[in-house]
Protein backbone atom coordinates (compact mmCIF):
# COMPACT_ATOMS: atom_id res chain seq x y z
CA UNK A 1 0.00 0.00 0.00
CA UNK A 2 2.76 2.08 -0.42
CA UNK A 3 1.31 3.96 -3.45
CA UNK A 4 -1.61 5.07 -1.41
CA UNK A 5 -0.46 8.68 -0.91
CA UNK A 6 -2.10 11.61 -0.52
CA UNK A 7 0.90 14.26 0.03
CA UNK A 8 0.58 14.70 3.53
CA UNK A 9 2.76 13.41 6.11
CA UNK A 10 1.82 11.41 8.34
CA UNK A 11 4.04 10.24 11.66
CA UNK A 12 3.85 7.77 14.57
CA UNK A 13 2.72 10.27 17.03
CA UNK A 14 -0.57 10.50 15.39
CA UNK A 15 -3.19 8.47 17.76
CA UNK A 16 -4.81 6.29 16.02
CA UNK A 17 -8.69 7.72 16.95
CA UNK A 18 -6.89 10.56 14.26
CA UNK A 19 -5.69 8.30 11.94
CA UNK A 20 -9.36 6.92 11.94
CA UNK A 21 -11.22 9.99 11.61
CA UNK A 22 -9.12 10.78 8.41
CA UNK A 23 -9.72 7.22 6.75
CA UNK A 24 -13.46 8.24 7.36
CA UNK A 25 -12.08 11.47 4.55
CA UNK A 26 -10.46 8.81 2.53
CA UNK A 27 -7.09 9.60 3.39
CA UNK A 28 -5.73 6.17 2.12
CA UNK A 29 -2.26 7.10 3.53
CA UNK A 30 -3.78 7.40 7.16
CA UNK A 31 -5.47 3.83 6.25
CA UNK A 32 -1.87 2.28 5.46
CA UNK A 33 -0.31 3.74 9.21
CA UNK A 34 -3.76 2.35 10.46
CA UNK A 35 -2.97 -1.45 9.07
CA UNK A 36 0.63 -1.22 9.54
CA UNK A 37 0.31 -0.32 13.44
CA UNK A 38 -2.35 -3.01 13.98
CA UNK A 39 -1.77 -5.89 11.40
CA UNK A 40 0.21 -7.61 13.70
CA UNK A 41 -1.75 -7.88 16.55
CA UNK A 42 -4.67 -8.27 14.27
CA UNK A 43 -3.55 -11.18 12.84
CA UNK A 44 -2.14 -12.47 15.66
CA UNK A 45 -5.18 -12.45 18.02
CA UNK A 46 -7.45 -13.84 15.21
CA UNK A 47 -4.91 -16.80 14.43
CA UNK A 48 -5.40 -17.57 18.39
CA UNK A 49 -9.20 -17.01 18.24
CA UNK A 50 -9.07 -19.66 14.55
CA UNK A 51 -6.59 -21.26 14.97
CA UNK A 52 -6.15 -21.29 11.44
CA UNK A 53 -3.35 -19.13 9.36
CA UNK A 54 -5.43 -18.71 5.91
CA UNK A 55 -8.70 -17.76 8.51
CA UNK A 56 -6.59 -15.73 10.41
CA UNK A 57 -4.98 -14.17 7.34
CA UNK A 58 -8.55 -13.29 5.62
CA UNK A 59 -10.27 -12.58 8.63
CA UNK A 60 -8.04 -9.89 9.64
CA UNK A 61 -7.97 -8.09 6.49
CA UNK A 62 -11.63 -8.42 6.55
CA UNK A 63 -11.75 -6.41 9.56
CA UNK A 64 -9.35 -3.46 8.45
CA UNK A 65 -11.78 -3.42 5.11
CA UNK A 66 -14.91 -3.03 8.05
CA UNK A 67 -12.96 0.00 9.13
CA UNK A 68 -12.15 1.72 5.67
CA UNK A 69 -15.76 0.99 5.03
CA UNK A 70 -17.33 2.35 8.21
CA UNK A 71 -14.53 4.93 10.30
CA UNK A 72 -17.22 7.49 9.74
CA UNK A 73 -19.28 5.42 11.95
CA UNK A 74 -16.22 5.75 14.66
CA UNK A 75 -17.33 7.67 17.37
CA UNK A 76 -14.61 10.01 19.11
CA UNK A 77 -15.56 8.90 22.39
CA UNK A 78 -14.36 5.23 22.39
CA UNK A 79 -10.70 4.40 21.72
CA UNK A 80 -9.89 2.98 18.37
CA UNK A 81 -8.42 -0.31 19.59
CA UNK A 82 -11.23 -1.06 21.62
CA UNK A 83 -13.76 -0.46 18.66
CA UNK A 84 -11.29 -2.18 16.28
CA UNK A 85 -10.83 -5.33 18.38
CA UNK A 86 -14.68 -5.84 18.94
CA UNK A 87 -14.73 -5.82 14.33
CA UNK A 88 -12.11 -8.15 14.62
CA UNK A 89 -13.47 -10.39 17.18
CA UNK A 90 -17.43 -10.62 15.94
CA UNK A 91 -15.99 -11.50 12.62
CA UNK A 92 -13.67 -14.28 14.38
CA UNK A 93 -16.57 -15.45 16.43
CA UNK A 94 -18.74 -15.05 13.12
CA UNK A 95 -16.64 -16.95 11.06
CA UNK A 96 -16.24 -20.27 13.49
CA UNK A 97 -19.78 -20.33 13.52
CA UNK A 98 -20.28 -20.39 9.71
CA UNK A 99 -16.94 -21.77 8.63
CA UNK A 100 -15.95 -25.38 7.98
CA UNK A 101 -18.38 -26.70 10.48
CA UNK A 102 -18.09 -30.17 8.82
CA UNK A 103 -14.99 -30.83 9.14
CA UNK A 104 -14.88 -29.67 12.74
CA UNK A 105 -17.18 -32.27 13.12
CA UNK A 106 -15.43 -34.53 10.96
CA UNK A 107 -12.12 -34.45 12.86
CA UNK A 108 -13.74 -34.72 16.24
CA UNK A 109 -15.93 -37.43 14.84
CA UNK A 110 -12.73 -39.50 14.09
CA UNK A 111 -11.40 -39.36 17.40
CA UNK A 112 -8.34 -37.11 15.92
CA UNK A 113 -9.28 -33.80 17.37
CA UNK A 114 -6.88 -33.28 20.00
CA UNK A 115 -4.15 -34.63 17.75
CA UNK A 116 -5.15 -32.14 15.60
CA UNK A 117 -5.57 -29.17 17.43
CA UNK A 118 -2.07 -30.17 19.50
CA UNK A 119 -0.57 -30.56 16.16
CA UNK A 120 -1.77 -26.80 14.84
CA UNK A 121 0.02 -25.55 17.82
CA UNK A 122 2.72 -23.10 17.12
CA UNK A 123 5.94 -24.00 18.76
CA UNK A 124 6.82 -21.25 21.77
CA UNK A 125 9.85 -19.69 21.63
CA UNK A 126 11.44 -21.34 24.30
CA UNK A 127 13.28 -18.82 27.01
CA UNK A 128 16.28 -19.14 28.91
CA UNK A 129 15.02 -22.53 31.66
CA UNK A 130 12.15 -22.53 29.27
CA UNK A 131 11.35 -27.05 29.84
CA UNK A 132 10.03 -29.65 27.40
CA UNK A 133 7.06 -29.90 30.34
CA UNK A 134 6.31 -26.19 30.75
CA UNK A 135 6.02 -26.11 26.37
CA UNK A 136 3.80 -28.98 26.27
CA UNK A 137 1.89 -27.40 29.37
CA UNK A 138 1.23 -24.31 27.02
CA UNK A 139 0.42 -26.48 24.07
CA UNK A 140 -2.13 -27.87 25.67
CA UNK A 141 -3.75 -25.41 27.51
CA UNK A 142 -4.07 -23.61 24.07
CA UNK A 143 -4.93 -26.37 22.36
CA UNK A 144 -7.70 -26.68 25.40
CA UNK A 145 -8.99 -22.87 24.70
CA UNK A 146 -9.79 -23.76 21.53
CA UNK A 147 -12.80 -26.14 22.97
CA UNK A 148 -13.82 -23.26 25.05
CA UNK A 149 -17.10 -21.46 24.07
CA UNK A 150 -16.44 -18.49 21.83
CA UNK A 151 -17.24 -15.91 24.30
CA UNK A 152 -15.00 -17.30 27.42
CA UNK A 153 -11.95 -18.08 24.38
CA UNK A 154 -12.11 -14.81 23.00
CA UNK A 155 -12.32 -13.39 27.08
CA UNK A 156 -8.99 -15.41 28.04
CA UNK A 157 -7.46 -14.65 24.58
CA UNK A 158 -7.95 -10.94 25.22
CA UNK A 159 -6.80 -11.28 28.44
CA UNK A 160 -3.94 -13.81 28.21
CA UNK A 161 -2.70 -12.65 25.25
CA UNK A 162 -3.61 -9.24 24.92
CA UNK A 163 -3.53 -8.40 28.00
CA UNK A 164 -6.42 -6.73 28.27
CA UNK A 165 -8.39 -5.46 31.57
CA UNK A 166 -11.17 -6.72 32.11
CA UNK A 167 -13.56 -3.25 31.46
CA UNK A 168 -12.16 -3.13 28.21
CA UNK A 169 -12.66 -6.63 27.50
CA UNK A 170 -16.22 -6.21 28.69
CA UNK A 171 -15.99 -3.08 25.82
CA UNK A 172 -15.25 -5.62 23.25
CA UNK A 173 -17.47 -8.49 24.18
CA UNK A 174 -20.47 -5.89 24.74
CA UNK A 175 -21.19 -7.32 28.35
CA UNK A 176 -20.80 -5.87 31.91
CA UNK A 177 -17.19 -6.67 33.26
CA UNK A 178 -19.31 -9.27 35.86
CA UNK A 179 -20.40 -10.70 32.76
CA UNK A 180 -16.38 -10.88 31.73
CA UNK A 181 -15.11 -11.88 35.29
CA UNK A 182 -17.82 -14.89 34.67
CA UNK A 183 -16.52 -15.85 31.61
CA UNK A 184 -12.87 -15.53 32.40
CA UNK A 185 -13.25 -17.69 35.74
CA UNK A 186 -15.32 -20.28 33.90
CA UNK A 187 -12.56 -20.73 31.36
CA UNK A 188 -9.98 -21.02 34.21
CA UNK A 189 -12.09 -23.51 35.76
CA UNK A 190 -12.23 -25.57 32.31
CA UNK A 191 -8.24 -24.89 31.79
CA UNK A 192 -6.93 -26.25 35.59
CA UNK A 193 -8.70 -29.60 35.22
CA UNK A 194 -5.40 -29.85 32.66
CA UNK A 195 -2.80 -28.48 35.44
CA UNK A 196 -4.45 -30.84 37.48
CA UNK A 197 -3.84 -33.62 35.02
CA UNK A 198 -0.02 -33.06 34.79
CA UNK B 1 -18.13 -19.99 52.20
CA UNK B 2 -14.94 -20.22 49.31
CA UNK B 3 -15.26 -17.19 47.18
CA UNK B 4 -14.24 -20.05 44.07
CA UNK B 5 -15.56 -17.96 41.58
CA UNK B 6 -13.62 -14.64 42.81
CA UNK B 7 -10.33 -16.82 42.37
CA UNK B 8 -9.71 -15.81 39.03
CA UNK B 9 -11.23 -11.84 39.30
CA UNK B 10 -8.38 -11.40 42.03
CA UNK B 11 -5.36 -13.29 40.35
CA UNK B 12 -6.20 -10.62 37.50
CA UNK B 13 -7.17 -7.69 39.84
CA UNK B 14 -10.38 -6.98 38.94
CA UNK B 15 -11.99 -7.04 42.16
CA UNK B 16 -12.92 -3.90 44.04
CA UNK B 17 -10.31 -3.31 47.41
CA UNK B 18 -13.06 -4.54 50.02
CA UNK B 19 -13.56 -7.75 47.76
CA UNK B 20 -9.80 -8.15 47.30
CA UNK B 21 -9.21 -7.69 51.37
CA UNK B 22 -12.04 -10.19 51.84
CA UNK B 23 -10.88 -13.22 49.37
CA UNK B 24 -6.90 -12.65 50.73
CA UNK B 25 -8.15 -13.02 54.32
CA UNK B 26 -10.72 -16.42 53.54
CA UNK B 27 -7.28 -17.55 51.41
CA UNK B 28 -5.15 -17.55 54.64
CA UNK B 29 -7.40 -19.65 56.35
CA UNK B 30 -8.82 -21.75 53.55
CA UNK B 31 -5.61 -24.95 51.95
CA UNK B 32 -8.51 -25.72 49.47
CA UNK B 33 -9.05 -22.63 47.97
CA UNK B 34 -5.64 -21.78 48.02
CA UNK B 35 -5.05 -24.67 45.98
CA UNK B 36 -7.70 -23.74 43.41
CA UNK B 37 -5.59 -20.36 43.52
CA UNK B 38 -2.42 -22.19 42.81
CA UNK B 39 -4.21 -23.92 39.57
CA UNK B 40 -5.22 -20.61 38.19
CA UNK B 41 -2.16 -19.06 38.77
CA UNK B 42 -0.83 -22.00 36.71
CA UNK B 43 -2.98 -21.83 34.00
CA UNK B 44 -2.57 -17.87 33.60
CA UNK B 45 0.96 -18.14 33.65
CA UNK B 46 0.85 -20.97 31.10
CA UNK B 47 -1.23 -18.88 28.45
CA UNK B 48 0.73 -16.12 29.18
CA UNK B 49 3.36 -17.76 27.56
CA UNK B 50 2.03 -16.73 23.89
CA UNK B 51 2.93 -19.06 21.41
CA UNK B 52 4.96 -17.86 18.66
CA UNK B 53 2.39 -17.67 15.78
CA UNK B 54 3.71 -17.91 12.06
CA UNK B 55 3.32 -14.51 10.79
CA UNK B 56 2.69 -13.60 7.04
CA UNK B 57 5.01 -11.58 4.46
CA UNK B 58 3.21 -8.28 5.58
CA UNK B 59 4.16 -6.56 2.31
CA UNK B 60 1.87 -9.22 0.55
CA UNK B 61 -0.32 -9.33 3.33
CA UNK B 62 -0.76 -5.50 2.53
CA UNK B 63 -1.02 -6.03 -1.19
CA UNK B 64 -4.03 -8.44 -0.65
CA UNK B 65 -5.80 -5.81 1.42
CA UNK B 66 -5.23 -3.37 -1.17
CA UNK B 67 -6.86 -5.56 -3.91
CA UNK B 68 -9.28 -6.55 -1.44
CA UNK B 69 -10.07 -3.03 -1.20
CA UNK B 70 -10.32 -2.05 -4.69
CA UNK B 71 -12.56 -5.25 -5.82
CA UNK B 72 -16.18 -4.58 -6.43
CA UNK B 73 -17.91 -5.44 -2.93
CA UNK B 74 -19.40 -9.08 -3.41
CA UNK B 75 -23.49 -9.09 -2.59
CA UNK B 76 -25.09 -11.36 -0.22
CA UNK B 77 -27.22 -13.68 -1.64
CA UNK B 78 -30.07 -12.79 -1.60
CA UNK B 79 -29.26 -9.43 -3.27
CA UNK B 80 -27.98 -10.66 -5.95
CA UNK B 81 -30.13 -10.61 -9.68
CA UNK B 82 -32.52 -12.91 -10.33
CA UNK B 83 -31.08 -15.26 -12.93
CA UNK B 84 -28.65 -16.58 -9.94
CA UNK B 85 -31.68 -17.03 -7.93
CA UNK B 86 -33.62 -18.30 -11.13
CA UNK B 87 -30.99 -20.90 -11.65
CA UNK B 88 -30.97 -22.14 -7.83
CA UNK B 89 -34.20 -22.69 -8.05
CA UNK B 90 -33.87 -24.68 -10.72
CA UNK B 91 -31.24 -26.66 -9.43
CA UNK B 92 -33.07 -27.15 -6.51
CA UNK B 93 -35.96 -29.07 -8.09
CA UNK B 94 -33.60 -30.56 -10.34
CA UNK B 95 -32.01 -32.05 -6.96
CA UNK B 96 -35.87 -32.49 -5.50
CA UNK B 97 -36.68 -34.55 -8.16
CA UNK B 98 -33.79 -36.52 -8.60
CA UNK B 99 -33.62 -37.67 -5.37
CA UNK B 100 -37.73 -38.55 -6.00
CA UNK B 101 -36.64 -40.46 -8.76
CA UNK B 102 -34.15 -42.43 -6.52
CA UNK B 103 -36.48 -43.43 -3.91
CA UNK B 104 -39.44 -44.52 -6.01
CA UNK B 105 -37.90 -46.62 -8.63
CA UNK B 106 -41.27 -47.62 -10.80
CA UNK B 107 -41.72 -50.31 -13.36
CA UNK B 108 -40.15 -49.64 -16.69
CA UNK B 109 -43.73 -49.86 -17.98
CA UNK B 110 -45.12 -47.07 -15.91
CA UNK B 111 -42.37 -44.89 -17.18
CA UNK B 112 -42.93 -45.94 -21.13
CA UNK B 113 -46.73 -44.97 -21.25
CA UNK B 114 -45.77 -41.61 -19.26
CA UNK B 115 -42.87 -41.24 -21.95
CA UNK B 116 -46.06 -41.70 -24.53
CA UNK B 117 -48.28 -39.72 -22.71
CA UNK B 118 -45.66 -36.77 -22.23
CA UNK B 119 -45.64 -37.11 -26.38
CA UNK B 120 -48.45 -37.02 -27.59
CA UNK B 121 -48.61 -33.93 -25.43
CA UNK B 122 -45.56 -32.19 -26.75
CA UNK B 123 -47.22 -30.10 -29.56
CA UNK B 124 -48.97 -28.13 -26.65
CA UNK B 125 -45.29 -27.44 -25.23
CA UNK B 126 -44.26 -26.45 -28.18
CA UNK B 127 -46.59 -23.43 -28.34
CA UNK B 128 -43.89 -21.24 -26.92
CA UNK B 129 -46.21 -17.83 -26.83
CA UNK B 130 -48.25 -19.79 -23.69
CA UNK B 131 -44.87 -21.50 -22.36
CA UNK B 132 -43.25 -17.72 -22.63
CA UNK B 133 -46.35 -16.24 -20.38
CA UNK B 134 -45.73 -18.44 -17.59
CA UNK B 135 -44.76 -17.30 -14.20
CA UNK B 136 -42.09 -18.93 -12.75
CA UNK B 137 -43.38 -19.60 -9.86
CA UNK B 138 -46.90 -20.79 -11.49
CA UNK B 139 -45.13 -23.11 -14.05
CA UNK B 140 -45.48 -26.43 -12.70
CA UNK B 141 -48.72 -25.95 -11.71
CA UNK B 142 -49.79 -24.61 -15.31
CA UNK B 143 -47.73 -27.17 -17.35
CA UNK B 144 -49.51 -30.03 -15.23
CA UNK B 145 -52.56 -28.48 -16.95
CA UNK B 146 -50.82 -26.75 -20.09
CA UNK B 147 -53.59 -29.02 -22.51
CA UNK B 148 -56.43 -26.92 -20.83
CA UNK B 149 -54.11 -23.57 -21.23
CA UNK B 150 -53.68 -24.66 -24.51
CA UNK B 151 -57.03 -24.76 -25.20
CA UNK B 152 -57.76 -21.82 -23.64
CA UNK B 153 -55.51 -20.05 -25.92
CA UNK B 154 -56.89 -20.26 -28.87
Amino acid sequence: MGSWTTGVTLTQEISDEALCRRVAARDEAAFDLLVTRHQGRAYRLAWSLLRNADDARDVSQEAFLRVYRTAAGFRGDARFSTWFYRILVNLCLDHRRRGRWWQRVLVRDDGSGDADVLERQPTTDPGPGDSLGAKQMTARLWAAVDRLSPQQRAAIVLHAQEELPTSQIAEVLKCSEATVRVHLHRAVGALRRIVREE
Amino acid sequence: MHPESELTAYLTNALAPAERARVAEHLQRCAECRRALEESRAVLSGLAAVPAVPEPEWGRYRAELRARLEAPVRRAWWARPMPAMVAAGVAGVAVVLALQGHHERRPVELAAVEETMLGARLPLLEQYRVVERLDLLEDLEAIRHLDRLGDGGR
